[in-house]
């Protein structure tokens, strides 16, 4: 279990006793997982953590799948979400949304794909990252800056990124 | 003022007047001829007793009787309820016309012919009744689309609500699979079970497992009968399919002792297609040949498949020796909803969802079979 990453996911879905369940099993898995029940609140916990993944479900009372993904990005960049629709709203969740949800997966979820998916957003999520990362590192030795302002530049950068 | 004309004169004028009534009448008689003649109308008359005297053209076609074959005979014993047609006479005689929309008559061959018909008492100058006209308008036509229409309608109308329970379903469905999930990790971590306990609780969670999964299926299978997503294309080896269907079907058929072959032709078959439509297809042709075979009963049961390529498209034929199917049932088989099988054995969703799907494919779907020897289902779809 070393070797694995910790990806953190954020699980949104106003079905409680599944959210319990899921989080649970992802969290034996090996996850750290944060579960809320509504888009408002997701976006809250995201104004405070950091999340890599976010599992998004498509139909909830008050702020919907689409929107509470659109809000997340704007709070966290390169959080990657999975959107779960039921069947019938696919269609309509990629006109509205065409936001580029990571994946939508169609409901009820089978167990093992959603985890496979999770991992694979995570990958897309860090190689996005990184390779932001590097532009911006770039960017700031084009800039001409002194060594010391490099230097304050990249400890900013580091933090943003979150990255050694 | 008489006495005064020529008697040669006045018997001339009346010879006259006489010829001009006959040609006059002649004329008539033509009109109306033409009029039993080329009507489509059913337009009849009877005598005082109900008997018919005329039987146009249009009665003829309508309801499969030559003139002769009826004339003489009591226009009641057409109708389908002869009673309800004495009731309409009655109406008729007492109120001068009566009418009814729908009223239903027998055809030669038997089958209902719905007409709107009206009744008109037929009456001498003095007044008295001599008998009834009727005109009558097939309406049979026009019933039966309007049914269709209204069929077609409630149709629409249970997939609505099918697809409706259906997303309903879907929720505590997935809660279901997710804490059997979660039972079946905790067991297996669990200290202090023995090993037939950890073995019963595997069991049964997979049993839960693969219930819900069936059950997913079926929402799955309603919802995308309702509402249509396209196909995907990517390209799909058919044997390979075929031969994972059937594995996947294998502990179901060895249990049965179902004798299972396979008939490929030469060379992978492989083709631009959508791999998880077509093993919907699969699945369910086979899964409905499997139960055939066992509603025969007895052993020997046998399915066979096979696949050819027939001109410019590939055949997946799909044989059973089981019960086959009745001629009464053949023409139902497409219909939504339509099962021989008890509650909890079949939906009626199998075929018309493989219909759907072989025909998004660009293909078709057909079958021959006979009662009591057995099926052999068609899939035909094209090479590209
Ligand atoms: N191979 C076959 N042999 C005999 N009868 C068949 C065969 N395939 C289908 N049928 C008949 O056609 C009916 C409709 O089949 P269909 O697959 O649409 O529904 P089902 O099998 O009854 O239910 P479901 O597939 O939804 O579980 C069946 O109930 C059965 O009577
Ligand atoms: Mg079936």
């Amino acid at each position: 279990m070393n070797d694995k990453p910790d990806i953190r996911v954020l699980l949104i879905d106003d079905e409680e006793t599944l959210i319990e369940y899921l989080s649970k099993r992802l969290l034996r898995e090996g996850f750290t997982v944060k579960a809320s029940f509504s888009g408002e609140e997701a976006v809250e916990v995201a104004s405070n953590n950091d999340f890599d993944v976010a599992v998004v479900d498509l139909k909830m009372p008050g702020m919907d799948g689409v929107e509470t993904q659109k809000r997340l990005k704007k709070i966290q960049p390169f959080l990657q979400s999975i959107v779960l629709t039921g069947h019938g709203t696919l269609d309509s969740a990629l006109e509205s949304g065409k936001q580029d949800a990571f994946k939508y997966l169609l409901k009820p979820i089978e167990y093992e794909n959603l985890v496979e998916t999770i991992r694979e957003a995570y990958e897309s999520k860090v190689q996005l990252q990184n390779a932001k990362f590097r532009e911006e590192v770039e960017n700031i030795y084009r800039s001409g800056m002194g060594a010391r302002g490099i230097k304050n530049a990249m400890n900013k950068l580091r933090k943003i990124y979150g990255i050694e | 003022m008489e006495s005064s004309d020529p008697p040669g004169s006045h018997s001339k004028e009346n010879a006259q007047e006489i010829l001009g009534l006959k040609m006059e009448l002649l004329q008539t008689r033509r009109y109306l001829q033409c009029i039993l003649q080329h009507s489509n109308d059913i337009i009849f008359a009877t005598d005082a007793g109900g008997i018919l005297v005329s039987f146009g053209r249009g009665g003829e076609k309508a309801l499969g009787y030559p003139r002769e074959e009826v004339a003489g005979r009591p226009i009641r014993d057409l109708a389908v309820d002869p009673s309800e047609f004495d009731r309409l006479t009655a109406l008729a005689q007492e109120m001068g016309n009566a009418a009814h929309v729908e009223f239903p008559f027998r055809h030669k061959a038997g089958h209902t012919i719905y007409c709107d018909v009206s009744l008109i008492a037929f009456t001498r100058a003095e007044g008295q009744t001599v008998g009834t006209v009727g005109i009558g308008r097939d309406v049979t036509q026009q019933k039966k689309l309007q049914e269709d229409l209204i069929r077609v309608d409630r149709l629409a109308e249970i997939g609505r609500t099918a697809s409706g329970i259906a997303h309903e379903i879907n929720n505590p469905l997935a809660i279901i699979g997710e804490i059997s999930g979660w039972i079946r990790t905790v067991a297996g971590d669990a200290k202090g079970l023995t090993p037939e306990d950890r073995e019963e609780i595997e069991r049964a969670v997979r049993f839960i497992q693969e219930q819900t999964r069936r059950c997913r299926s079926i929402t799955h299978q309603l919802l995308s009968f309702v509402r249509d997503s396209g196909p995907s294309r990517a390209s799909v080896d058919i044997h390979k399919l075929l031969e994972e269907t059937v594995s996947f079907l294998n502990p179901d058929l060895k249990y049965k002792e179902i004798l299972v072959s396979i008939n490929l032709m030469e060379g992978p078959l492989v083709m631009d297609s959508d791999k998880q439509m077509l093993e919907q297809v699969l699945v369910n042709l086979l899964s409905n040949a499997v139960y055939a075979v066992e509603e025969k009963g007895g052993k020997g049961g046998r399915i066979d498949i096979a696949t050819a390529r027939v001109e410019s498209m590939i055949e997946i034929r799909i044989s059973d020796n089981g019960a086959g199917i009745s001629e009464e049932n053949q023409k139902r088989m497409f219909d939504l909803f339509f099962t021989t099988k008890p509650p909890g054995k079949g939906t009626g969703l199998g075929l018309p969802i493989c219909q759907n799907i072989i025909r998004k494919l660009g293909g078709d779907l057909s079958f021959k079979t006979e009662a009591g020897e057995g099926t052999t289902f068609f899939v035909r779809l094209p090479v590209s």
